[in-house]
Order: C-alpha cells, then structure tokens, then sequence
C-alpha cells in the first residue's frame, strides 16, 4: 500500500509547511533581545520552540541571529536592531542591509550563553549546508539534548539527507526524550535506550539516577534500574562473547598448528620437532606468492591469501615427505632420537632463513577482506582477520576430517594408527603411508603459517612461539584424535584468553601447564585414548 | 583345601567392549588349570586383572581366600606370591640372562640366592648361556628365560600366557615336563595356552573362555566332548 | 697368518673408554692445578667443559639408564645457577658493601631480605639442592605416578622449562628478570679478579665431575643400575615381579636433579652471569644432543659428548659464530642416522644406513 504511504506522507508535509509559516515573529523576537536578561531568555526560547516546525530559511535566520548575539555584532540603537559584519550591517529581524546602524551589544548572561548556543547548533543543524557543518551541531547538541523538544529531533532527522547523520540524530533524540517532561515519553526512551546496549548507553541511563524524579517517581526509578540491570546483562554477554571470539581464533591458529601434530604423533609415536618450523615456512611461501602477485598481476594481489593456500600446501608437504624419507623413518622405532633429529632439522630450517632471508618480519598487505570488522551487539565486534583465521581452521577441519573418514589414505592411516602390524600383514603399504601423512601433516602446519600471517609477526623465528602451546594440545588431546586434537585446541585457546586478562600472559602459560599436569593425572592418554592394548 | 585364586562376578570394560563379563572363576592349590578359548575371548585379560596390569569394573579377586587382590598395584600383587608371564615373551633385554633371574628372585646377593639362580638356570636349560645378553636369545629361550624369572621366586600362584607359543615340538615337551615338575601341593598353576595336546599333557582341569564368559569347566576330556566347546572353538 | 682381533665385547669396550674418559678427567685436574703455563682463558674453558660434563652425566643417568628423556634439565641446571648468584650477590654485599646493580634495576633499596641466608655458602649448596630435589620430587612424582612417559614425558618437562623461562624474564618474579644476576665482586673472599678463582672453580668443577663419574659409576654397575635398564626394557615386567618402579624411577630422577643443579651451582661463578637464557628449551635440547652424540647409558658416552659439542662451540663462537648452528644440527643428524648409539660406536661401526632398518640393539626402544 505504497501509495496511502505516500498520501499520508504529502499530508505530513503540508501540515509542516503551514506550521512553519508561523514559526517566529522575527521582529518580536529580535527586540526582545535587546530587552535584557529577561527577554533574551524569553527569545531564546521562543526560537527553540520554534525550531521544531521552522523552514529552512527560518533556521538559517534563528542561526544567524542567535550567532550574532554570542559574538557580540548585534547593535541595539535606536534603530531596529542590526547585525553588523565587517561586509556590512543587516537587519536583525528581515537580513536585508541597512546603514549606519550604532548602538550597543547586548551582554550575554552566563545562563543565557549556553540557551543561545543551543539554539544556534539547532538553528544550524536544521539550515547548514555542509553536511560537516550539521554533523558539529549535532555534537555540540549531543549534551544539551535534554533542553530541545524530543520533536525537533524528529523533524530534523526527516529533513536530513545523509544517512549517517540522521540515525546519529535519532539517537540523539533518544536523549532529548530522556529529559522530556512527559514521563510516559520518558520511561519509553529509557527503554528504548535499553536496547541498543553499549557502554555509551549505560552511562547515559546511569546518569539518570541523579535525576530528582528518581527518587520521587517509582516508575522512573524501576525503568531505569530496568534499564540498567539489561544493558549490564548485555555487556557482559558481549563481553563473553568477545572472550569466547578471541579463544576461537587463537585455538583455530592451535588447531592447525597441531592437527598435523597429532595426526604424525598417532601414526609413528613420533614428536616432530620441526612443525613450528613448517609453519614458519608456510608464512614465508605465501610472502613469495604475495611478492610473485604484485610483479606479475598487482592488480590481484588483494588474492595472494587464496592464491598461495595450494602452493603452501604442497610446499611445506613436499618438505614434510622430503624429511621423513631421508630421516624420521630411519629412525623408526626410536621416537627420542626422532625428537632430536628434528630439532635439528628445526634448528637448520631456522638459520637457513635467516641467512638467506634475513631475520626482519615480513611486510604482508592487508586484503579489504580481512581489514575492519563488524560491530555486533554492544562490544561485540567480529573482526575479519579473525574471523578469516577461524574459517580457514573450520575448512582444515573439515576437510582433514574427510581426508583422514572417507579416503583411502584416511582408511590407511587409521588402520595403521590402530595396529602397524596388523595393517602391514593385509597388505598396507605401511611406509607410504607414513610418508603421505607425514606430508599432510606438514601441509597442515603450512596452512596454519598461511593463516597466521596477516594477524602475526613472520620472521625466522616464529615456529618456536607455537612449539610448545602446540606440544601441549597434543598432550591434552591425546593421540591421532582430529576431535581430541580441535577440543584441546579450543581448551588450551579459551583458557588462555580467560586467564590472560586477570593475571597476564605468563601466569595464563603457567595456568595451562599446571592443569594439562593435574588433568594427565586423571587421564594419562589424553582427552580421547585410542583403544589399544600394552602388551 | 584353600582355594588358591577366587575370581567373583569380574566384568572388565574397554571402551563399551565387555572384555570379560561376570565371570566367576576357583582355582585350587596343587591343581594346573588351563584356561583355554578362542582369540579375544578374554584369558589375557583375566590374567591382566589377577596380575593387576589391569582394572576390573566390577567384582573382585581373591588371593589365598583373604588377600583381596582386586586395587592393588602390580608389585604388590607380585610381591604377595602371585605372578605370570607375558603373551609376548617380555625379558630384560640389555641384561644378562643371570641378571635376569636375578631381578625375579628379587636381588639379594647372598650365596643362597646365588644358588637358587643356579638352579633354576639348569633347570631351563640355559646355564651355559647366563653370560649372555637375553637379548641374543633365541625365541624358545627367551620363553623360558622369562618362565625361570617367576619361578625363581617360588610363587604360590603361577600364571603362564602361552609358553608354548612358537616353540617346537621338542621344546613344547620340554616346557610340558618343566611345569609338571613345577606343580607342588601348595602352588596353584594357570596355563593360557591355544596347543591343545599340550593343554592335555599338563592340565588337571580346564576353563573354556568364550566372549568373556565361562563356557565350560571340567576335564580336557570332557571338553573334547562337549558340543559347545566343539562349537566355538576346537572346530570339529 | 694373523687371526683378526675378535671384536670387543661391548661390555669390555665401554668399561675401557670409561677408565679413559676418568683418566682424562684426572689428568684435566692435574694439568690445571700444577701447570703454570696454562692461560687463565683455557683454565676458565676447561671448568666450563667440566661443568657441562657433569650435566650430561646427570641426564645420561636418566636418559641411558632409565630410558626417560627429559627436555626440561636446563631448569634444575637454572636452580643451581641462581642459588648461586644469590649467594654470590649476598657475599659481594657483605664483604665489599658495593650495593649491587640488581638492587637498581630492580628497584630495590637492598637486596631482598630473604636472600641473606644464602650469603654462607653451606645453606647455598643446601638450599640448591633441596630446591632441585624438591622440584624434582613433585613433578616427577605426579607425572610417574600417573606413567607419564616417553614422548610425552620430554615434551612436558620441555613446557616446563618453557613456562619457567618465561616466569624468569618477569621482573616481577624478583630474580633479575631479563637481566638475570651479574656483577660479582668477591667469592670465598677472594675478587674474582684474582687468577687463582679461575683455577679453583676450575678444579672444584673437575673435582665434582670425576667424583660424580666414579659415584655414578658404581651405582650404575650395581643392583640399583641393573634394575633402571630392566625399567628402561621393560617396565610391566618389572613391576609385575614385584618391584615399585615408581620409587626407583623417582630415585633417580632426583639424583639427577641434583647433580644439574650442583653444575648449574659451579658454572655460574665461572661465567659471571646467570640469567633466564639458561631456561631456553634450546640449552636444555642441546643437554641430549650431548648424550646422544657421545652414546647413551655409558657415562664417559656422556661427557665425551658433552666436552666435543662444547669444544667446537667455543672455538667456533671465537671464529665463525653464524656457522655453529648448521655443525650443530649436522652433527646431531649425521649421529641420529649413523651412529644411532652414539660416537663411541665408531670403534665397532656397522653403518646402520645400510643395514636392515629395524634390526637395531635392545637400548633403542627407549631411544
Ligand atoms: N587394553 C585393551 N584395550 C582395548 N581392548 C582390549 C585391551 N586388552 C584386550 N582388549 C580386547 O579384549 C578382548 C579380549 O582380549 P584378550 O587378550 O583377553 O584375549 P585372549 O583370549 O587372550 O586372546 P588371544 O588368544 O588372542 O591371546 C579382545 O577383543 C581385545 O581386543
Ligand atoms: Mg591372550
């Protein structure tokens, strides 16, 4: 029913405009200003009042009007009063020129002072032509709402073209209800401050409690206390969810860091040393896609994330099979002296970078896709990179979940996981499957690099931050579990951003180890055991 | 007559797999019981849970009727005269076969052990190797070396999880007559074995195992006979 | 025609390079206490030497004989070390009256009043090794109990020497944090400008490291080593004859501890400093990789590893610093793929690359 919309809206305006043909007696309003104290307050408020239904010229008049009165070039001679400027005078009341106008500047009281800059920001919000112009209004209004008609807001918001400003002008209405002298209007606005719940919202409400009517009015008093108690429930549910935001995206880092981890620890008892490396390497394959983009297509290089996720891959497995072909597997059955073999690998990848590379960090551009974010509800905000990382270690999840349920690789690597011997008696390659999850979990750690580089430092040295958190989701997860390995992931993550805050980064360190301590206590195996016997 | 090894109402879980389900179980002194059934029906584990390697849900075990063996450690469980062999031969690798022995006799390095060790190292037939690393064992030997490690400390209750597993005829007849001479009035014996002549050759009785539950008990001639038994596991 | 040598027996071997790697020690003490040629640089170096010598006993003790690898003994190697800087810091106070630096980037007006036990050197050594046995204690008594082991067990005490280090780079922590403790002035009385402190920390580190060898020695030989390889084999069977393992393996844990912290006690004084660096999982890697290169469960394996890795860093870091990393590593993988006991192994060397893979000695499986 567009059109009774439209009707009723044509209405609306014809009513306004008849109104406004009423708005001030100009000439009235500018003698009363030079009719002292009394009567400028009297004009003042006659020109707010009148603001609320004034034309666009009449706000331009009011805003020049009252402008003159706070900086002293409006004369009160014998004459009609004037506005002198150094172009020439005006009248006050028409701003048609006149000559030679004398007399004197009415002074500002200091109660009148703050009434005329009101009605000059109003005046201005309501005739400016630049829309910087309205946006200060606004805010030199924002903390005399209270002293404005909820109405004017109203109107002005209807007049106002840009977007932005307008719903910031709504909002401010919102205040100016606040104070309204009806407490019906006042109890709502209160509520419907309520549901926009952020910190500026809280203090606003707050405030209201030393507002006389709350001590006299006990409907006032149960809105506000209302309206305070819900906006704190919703901060603090904005506030876990913040938490609970930052866990997830620092336990997907984990997750991938230690998937591969895990999955090489299920298969081989082997620890490898190396995988904060692999992920050292995965950053620095995708800064050699990045750099590759902006020589041959710069245009794309807001891709190089997606682009280089393949290349990483293959990358850091290529490396991943190289390594167990020519070391892990020699060391077969002696998991410690794997443990030192691929420190030293570690060891060697390390310096190898940094003599080739350098030891600086790499610069990474920021795609548009992952910069800025995205305010949810009252701290909340969801920021892409975050969210970038999050998603990424979702897909690995999944994807590695497929790889490892529905592949014949993934049957292989369970079954060798569950029994090597038994496996090898039916026929499974046993050493290439070693090999191939070998590589998958090197590919895992690259991705994680991948994922880790536009929200982290990449230099040389970056594996070793991962090592041990990672070391420590394995632990807690226990063996060759793709849950096991995302729950401890998620523990480990939302434990640390729970305990950082109270007690810092280390303690949150200590914390962790101390209950991945007690919890291996009451589960020696790990959170998931694979069913396997001792003897 | 003491019962030597009482076993009530065990059920032993891994996972949701029932291993061994209510099972009920007395083994006499001077008697040799075999404990036979088909893989997986759960004799390992039975043995794991007298032996305390592993836990039992329910039920309970009793040691020499007043011992409750059930909770207690490994070594407790050993050093109160009950002690078994492993499936896989589990010897002291990097040490001498005398070391060995020794360990299972529990140390001491007075002449009288040092006897003793002697003695049963005869007995097995491999004094003249108690220099060597077990390690340089043969398969038979390594068994063998294992079994003289709990005897040497004249336990009251044996437990032996497939001595003969992998040894020749020879060597099976050989470990048949060693644990005949083994079997004293005051000493209960309990063999796992799947070699059914020798399970004849050395029983007084048999236990039938089958999905963790007993299927029979009684003489190996019995048990030849019995249709079940037949069914499940000796084949026809 | 000459019969070739049957090859030696291993047992015979190592007892040979164990008498060898004693002699050496010995002569080392002789050499620095009577010979006035040597310079206070190489007696300084040969201290040093000594003290990681007796670091890689006290992991090989572990690690060879009880087949558990711990990650973490630069932290009981730390304990020692700080005990010591207190007890150095306390005694410079007390004898020169110079107030220490720590006191001033740590915002003190003194040193802590809780130090100044430590100023007596007997409630020092007290003090680090009750500390190190203490610690040792706990840890190894719940990760024992619940038989945490193998991989697990390394990369635990790694996360604890991690999480350690980080506690000790605070300033809050009251150590010295990044600093650490430094700027001694006198030890036993004497400035430790005097030359004579070189060689005497030089022949007390010698000195402990040959008794430590001889002790060790015999208690690896005897019952209680014998019973730590059973362990390392097999550790159901040995608990199913009988014995607590839990005990025994605690009881060495803790003697290794403390012997780490009595090193970390005697290399302090030596190098003047002691700060978190020490708790780096690098250094205490690095611990093993000394062992493995020079042969687990033989303790002259152990300081011949020790003494050669740390030889050629030092002459390296003189000359070519960047390089040391890249030897480090090759060294470490050339002995993994090798010599999979170690270096010792070369007067018996069968190339393991070309044997079957799998066909490897009774110690491997806890390798
Ligand atoms: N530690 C364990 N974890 C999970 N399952 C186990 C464990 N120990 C035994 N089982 C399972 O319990 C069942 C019984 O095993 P058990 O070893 O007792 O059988 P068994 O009768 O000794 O067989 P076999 O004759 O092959 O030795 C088997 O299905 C086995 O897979
Ligand atoms: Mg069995």
């Amino acid at each position: 029913m567009w059109w009774r919309a439209l009707f009723a809206g044509l209405f609306g305006a014809i009513l306004t405009c008849g109104a406004a043909a009423a708005a001030f007696d100009r000439a009235a309003i500018a003698s009363q200003i030079c009719g002292g104290a009394a009567g400028m307050t009297d004009a003042a408020n006659a020109m707010l009042a009148g603001l609320v239904d004034a034309t666009t010229d009449d706000a331009r008049w009011a805003a020049a009007l009252s402008g003159a009165a706070i900086d002293r070039s409006l004369k009160c001679g014998p004459q009609d009063p004037a506005i002198v400027a150094p172009e020439g005078a005006v009248n006050a009341a028409t701003l048609s020129p006149v000559e030679g106008s004398v007399g004197t500047s009415p002074l500002l009281s200091l109660k009148n002072r703050p009434l005329f800059e009101t009605v000059r920001a109003a005046a201005t919000l309501r005739s400016g032509a630049a829309v910087n112009d309205r946006g200060a209004a606004l805010t030199a209004l924002e903390r005399r709402a209270g002293s404005l008609r909820p109405e004017f807001f109203e109107k002005a918001a209807e007049a106002e073209t840009d977007a932005g400003l307008r719903s910031r002008i709504l909002a401010v209405g919102q205040a100016a209800l606040l104070n309204s002298p009806d407490m019906s209007k006042r109890i709502a606005a209160i509520e419907r401050i309520a549901a926009t719940p952020d910190r500026r919202s809280l203090t606003r409400i707050e405030a209201l409690k030393s507002d006389p009517a709350y001590q006299t009015d006990p409907g006032f008093r149960m809105a506000v206390d209302g309206g305070v108690a819900s906006i704190g429930r919703w901060l603090s549910v904005s506030n876990a969810l913040n938490v609970f935001y930052n866990g997830l995206s620092i336990a997907s880092i984990l997750f991938m860091a230690s998937a591969g981890l895990a999955i090489i620890f299920g298969l081989m008892g082997v620890i490898n040393l190396a995988q904060g490396e692999f992920i050292m390497i995965g950053a620095y394959v995708a800064y050699a896609v990045q750099e590759a983009l902006r020589a041959v297509a710069p245009g794309l290089i807001d891709w190089y994330l997606i682009a280089a996720i393949p290349v990483v891959f293959l990358a850091t497995a290529g490396i991943g099979v190289a390594l167990e072909a020519t070391i892990v597997r020699r060391l077969y059955t002696r998991p410690l002296m794997t443990l030192l073999a691929t420190w030293a690998v570690s060891l060697l990848l390390v310096n190898l970078m940094r003599v080739t590379v350098g030891t600086q960090n790499l610069q990474f551009v920021t795609p548009w896709y992952i910069s800025g974010g995205r305010l949810l509800m009252g701290d909340f905000i969801v920021t892409w990179n975050r969210l970038f990382a999050i998603v990424f270690a979702g897909l690995t999840l999944g994807l590695t979940w497929f790889v490892l349920k529905r592949t014949p690789l993934g049957l292989n690597i369970r079954a060798v996981t569950q029994n090597r011997a038994m496996a090898g008696c039916v026929g499974v390659a046993t050493r290439r499957v070693d090999m191939m999850a070998f590589g998958l979990g090197s590919g895992l750690a690259g991705l994680a690099g991948l994922a880790l580089c536009p929200i982290y430092n990449v230099n040389p040295q970056m594996g070793s931050n991962f090592i041990v958190d990672s070391f420590m989701v394995v632990v807690l997860g226990g063996v060759g579990t793709l849950a096991g390995t995302a729950f401890a992931a998620l523990g480990v993550g939302q434990i640390n951003v729970l305990i950082e805050p109270l007690y810092g980064a280390v303690a949150a360190k200590v914390i962790v180890l101390l209950m991945i301590i007690a919890f291996l206590q009451w589960r020696p195996e790990g959170l998931y055991a694979v069913k396997g016997r001792r003897k | 007559m003491t019962v030597a090894v009482l076993v009530e109402g065990l059920t032993v879980e891994f996972g949701r797999f029932r291993a061994i389900d209510d099972l009920s179980l007395a083994i006499d002194y001077g008697e040799v019981r075999a404990v036979i059934g088909p893989n997986g029906a759960g004799k390992t584990t039975l043995l794991d849970v007298i032996s305390g390697v592993s836990r039992a849900r329910a039920g309970r075990v009793l040691f020499d009727e007043r011992l409750e063996l059930t909770g207690r450690s490994e070594s407790a469980i050993a050093r109160s005269g009950v002690r078994r062999k492993f499936q896989k031969p589990s010897v002291f690798e990097a040490l001498s076969v005398r070391d060995n022995v020794e360990i299972g006799l529990g140390g001491a390095g007075d002449p009288a052990s040092h006897e003793k060790v002697a003695a049963i190292l005869e007995t097995v037939g491999l004094s003249e190797h108690a220099d060597r690393l077990a390690s340089e064992l043969a398969h038979g030997q390594k068994q063998w070396l294992e079994i003289a490690m709990v005897v040497v400390s004249e336990p009251r209750v044996l437990m032996l999880d497939e001595p003969v597993a992998g040894l020749t005829d020879e060597e099976t007849e050989r470990t048949a007559a060693l644990i005949r001479r083994l079997r004293t009035p005051d000493r209960a014996i309990v063999v796992v074995e799947h070699d059914m002549d020798f399970v004849e050759a050395i029983a007084d009785r048999v236990t039938v195992l089958h999905e963790g539950r007993t299927l029979f008990e009684g003489s190996m001639a019995r048990a030849r006979a019995d249709a079940r038994v037949v069914d499940v596991y000796l084949g026809r | 025609m000459i019969a070739p040598k049957p090859p030696l027996p291993a047992r015979a071997l190592d007892d040979r390079v164990f008498a060898g790697v004693a002699a050496a020690t010995l002569l080392a003490f002789a050499a620095v206490a009577l010979w006035p040629g040597l310079s206070g640089y190489r007696v300084n170096i040969i201290g040093q030497l000594a003290c990681f010598a007796l670091l890689a006993v006290a992991l090989d003790l572990i690690w060879g004989y009880a087949g558990i690898l711990s990650l973490g003994h630069g932290l009981f190697f730390a304990i020692g070390g700080y005990v010591a800087g207190m007890h150095l810091l306390e005694h410079s106070v007390a004898t020169t009256g110079v107030t220490p630096d720590i006191v001033q980037f740590m915002g003190w007006t003194a040193l802590p009043a809780w130090w100044a036990p430590l100023g007596s050197f007997p409630v020092a050594l007290l003090a680090a090794i009750a500390v190190s046995f203490g610690a040792a204690f706990a840890f190894g008594w719940v990760s024992f109990r619940s038989r945490v082991g193998g991989v697990y067990f390394a990369i635990i005490t790694q996360a604890l020497v991690y999480v350690a280090m980080l506690l000790m780079f605070r300033n809050d922590t009251g150590f010295g944090g990044n600093n650490g403790m430094t700027g001694f002035q006198m030890i036993f009385g004497v400035p430790f400008q005097s030359p004579s402190v070189a060689t005497g920390l030089a022949l007390a580190s010698l000195g402990v490291l040959g008794v430590t060898l001889v002790g060790c020695r015999l208690l690896m030989v005897g019952r209680f080593g014998r019973l730590l390889v059973a362990t390392r084999d097999d550790e159901i069977r040995l608990r199913s004859l009988g014995y607590d393992t839990l005990r025994l393996k605690l009881a060495v844990w803790c003697l290794s501890a403390v012997i780490a912290a009595i090193a970390g006690l005697l290399y302090v004084p030596q190098v003047g400093i002691i700060n978190p660096r020490v708790l780096s999982p690098e250094l205490s890697l690095e611990i093993a990789v000394w062992c493995a290169i020079g042969g687990r469960g033989r303790l002259a394996g152990a300081v011949i590893g020790a003494v050669l890795v740390n030889a050629i860093k030092f002459s390296l870091s003189a000359t070519l610093p960047e390089l040391w990393p890249f030897v480090l590593s090759g060294l470490v993988i050339l002995v993994a793929l090798i010599f999979p006991n170690g270096l010792l192994d070369i007067g018996r060397w069968r190339p393991a690359l070309l044997s079957r893979p799998g066909a490897l000695r009774p110690q491997d499986a806890a390798s």
